[in-house]
């Protein structure tokens, strides 16, 4: 009944159309199986429900190998369920096919990586511009935005490659390119892994700002539970299968 | 703002070399299509032009085909000569226009001599379409005066009014500089040059003739009956050293010698052809068993056609260059897959769907295409440039070959057409790619 109440809810929206913010994500009985051939192994990811409220910043956290990455790629469709439904920003994700979820994807969800995952080869400021590129906003706002995003970051060399940038800099630039399109919702893989206590405290303190200053949900995968404390509410992935989200409120 | 194009010159700079190696193998085939079709061309115009409106000629060489290289085109010197006396009269009962007695072997700075009278410039035409035109002085009228063709008189720096000694055969020994009056015994390795020029007397440049686009622009035109006198006399001083002049009214029949006579049949105004050829052609053959008698059309043709069999081979080989141009475009690509795939990725991530990923290779495949063959187009104006000196300079052929715009257009267009086919497979896998399995480890 709730499972079929979420797919009415959810739209399948043609490119263009704006995201609804207020429902940044809803997960529904969620079911992914993965068979591993060549090791012979047999894996998954189950949710029975998880839901972000608009803004709302809550940490994933989970052991390693839980599914916690896969999850994300679920929620940002790159990877189909075989069950359930992902509704992002109003619209079930995986109800879109092709372009149009990619174009969603671009316009609706930024992504953070633990790698960062930036393109090598381009600028700071071109990085910025590539995740512009595939979203609506109109051409002529581009170079503005991403600019004055970078200079916001404390990122004054536009036009050096992203390589010749210090660690905590890529990083920077990496949240850029992912909150630069406003998306509903920020998923972020472990996203301060590589850096040291103080520089991995400082990097998530300006995920946070910046998810927080432009109305974005955040949704971030970490197995440090010392972060725990900054978020709305902790989740274990563990937890989430088979049995409503567990709501541990954290912080005030 | 970004662009795809950002994009594919972003990846095109990332792979320098290989991009770069890629294009330059496309622009080299390009290059040799296009100048082998602008050389075919422009031989063609060449070929065509050379024989202007001169339809036989009669000389003593061993095949017509030799008569046609020497005569029109200045290959070599007509291998004998004969005597001009015992021809002329008979030749005036055939139905000619003209009969322009020519003598070669001379030359001035490696610039060939023709001896001719005056009615080759009134009544032989280096074009059908077109008569000898001036471009400074006048035709020569008198005995020592000589008129130059456009190169040679560009290349030598000769003008109207300097005065040149003829050398005896082919040789560029450069004769305006030599004193003839020098001290031979003093300059032994003069002497031998020296005794070849013509010393008998200097001719007076009278004129320089306008560009034709043939064999004629790089010859010299002295009068004719003042070449059988400087010949005439050398000889008569091997036997008379005190001799010390020779004049026109001197030279009998055994000094007015020829090399070939110029012929054209009465032709009706507006036509090309003569309906008496074939006849006087037979006349010719029969009455003078021991001169060749060439048709310069028929030769020409033949000539063509070698040179055309020859240019289809480098044709083909020049399409298959372009086919391997194509294929190192694939192989550069399929070999950049496993670098690109986390890029792809990226863009996947960031929004890009996967047929923009498939148009963004083979776009980039097509691009690279696309700059090689407009190196190529480059390139191949350079040959051509080249290929004019050197036909000149080698083969005394003016032979301009210009850049044909809609071949130019037709080999750019197959170049990327072949280039984006070749970036097919690497879009394939492009479009392929996992994003997960390429971004980190599923975990």
């Amino acid at each position: 009944m709730g499972t079929t109440l979420y797919l009415q809810q959810a739209r399948c929206v043609p490119e263009g159309e704006s995201v609804d913010r207020t429902v940044p994500l809803q997960v529904r009985d969620l079911a992914f199986r993965y068979v591993d051939k060549a090791r012979a192994s047999n894996w998954g990811v189950n949710v029975a429900t998880l839901q972000l409220a608009q803004g709302e910043q809550v940490l994933l956290t989970g052991r390693s190998g839980s599914g916690k990455s896969t999850l994300l790629y679920l929620i940002a469709g790159l990877l189909d369920p075989t069950r359930g439904s992902i509704i992002v920003g109003g619209t079930d994700i995986h109800s879109l096919h092709g372009r149009a979820r990619d174009a969603y994807r671009g316009r609706g969800i930024g992504m953070i990586f633990q790698t960062f995952n930036l393109l090598s080869g381009f600028t700071a400021l071109e990085n910025v511009l590539a995740a512009l590129m595939f979203s609506s906003i109109p051409g002529s706002e581009h170079d503005t935005r991403a600019r004055s995003l970078l200079e916001q970051l404390g990122i004054k060399r536009f036009d050096d490659d992203v390589s010749e940038l210090s660690v905590g800099q890529q990083q920077r630039v990496a949240v850029a390119r992912a909150v630069v399109c406003d998306p509903v919702l920020v998923l972020a893989d472990e996203p301060t892994a590589s850096l040291d206590p103080e520089n991995a405290s400082a990097a998530m303190k300006l995920i946070q700002d910046l998810c927080e200053k432009k109305g974005a949900a955040l949704l971030c995968a970490s197995h440090d539970h010392s972060m725990a404390q900054r978020f709305d509410r902790k989740i274990d992935l563990e937890d989430l299968a088979g049995q409503p989200s567990s709501t541990e409120p954290l912080r005030a | 703002m970004m662009t795809d194009f950002t994009l594919i010159r972003r990846s095109l700079r990332a792979r320098l070399l290989s991009s770069v190696l890629t294009a330059f193998l496309v622009a080299l085939a390009v290059a040799l299509l296009l100048s082998m079709l602008s050389l075919r061309e422009a031989s063609r115009r060449a070929f065509d032009r050379g024989s202007g409106n001169v339809q036989l000629i009669l000389s003593a060489d061993s095949s017509p085909m030799a008569s046609v290289l020497n005569t029109v085109f200045y290959t070599g010197s007509p291998a004998r000569s004969f005597k001009w006396d015992a021809y002329s009269e008979s030749l005036k009962k055939l139905p000619l226009e003209f009969a322009i007695p020519v003598q070669q072997g001379d030359s001035y700075r490696g610039f060939p001599i023709l001896s001719t009278t005056p009615e080759f410039f009134v009544q032989s035409r280096p074009d059908p379409e077109r008569e000898w035109q001036l471009e400074r002085g006048a035709f020569f009228k008198k005995e020592f005066e000589v008129v130059l063709g456009s190169a040679a008189a560009q290349a030598s720096g000769l003008k109207p009014g300097d005065q040149i000694f003829l050398t005896h055969g082919q040789s560029d020994f450069n004769s305006r500089e030599a004193d003839p009056a020098a001290d031979e015994s003093k300059y032994p390795t003069l002497k031998q040059a020296l005794a070849q020029i013509h010393k008998y007397a200097p001719f007076t440049v009278t004129g320089v003739l306008k560009p034709t686009g043939t064999s004629h622009d790089r010859a010299m035109f002295a009068e004719l009956s003042s070449s059988w006198i400087i010949h005439a006399h050398e000889k008569r001083r091997l036997k008379n050293p005190a001799l010390t002049a020779t004049t026109a009214a001197d030279l009998t029949n055994e000094d007015r010698l020829i090399t070939g006579v110029l012929i054209r049949c009465k032709t009706p105004p507006g036509s090309s052809e003569s309906p008496v050829l074939p006849r006087v052609y037979d006349e010719l053959r029969r009455s003078y068993p021991a001169l060749t008698v060439a048709f310069p059309a028929q030769e020409v043709e033949r000539l063509f056609g070698i040179v055309t069999q020859v240019d289809s081979i480098f044709l083909a080989l020049a399409v298959a260059v372009l086919v391997s141009g194509a294929l190192s475009i694939l192989i550069a690509l399929y070999n950049s897959m496993d670098q690109r795939r986390r890029q792809i990725a990226i863009l996947r991530v960031i929004g890009c769907s996967q047929p923009r990923i498939f148009g963004l290779i083979v776009t980039e495949a097509a691009v690279i295409g696309f700059i090689g063959a407009l190196a190529g187009v480059i390139l191949c104006v350079a040959a051509n440039k080249l290929t004019a000196v050197l036909m000149f300079r080698q083969l005394g052929l003016v032979v301009e070959p210009t850049l044909l715009l809609q071949p130019a257009l037709i080999v750019t267009l197959a170049a990327v057409f072949l280039s984006a086919l070749a970036g097919l497979i690497p879009a394939v896998m492009a479009y392929r790619t996992s994003i997960v399995r390429n971004l980190q480890p599923v975990g």
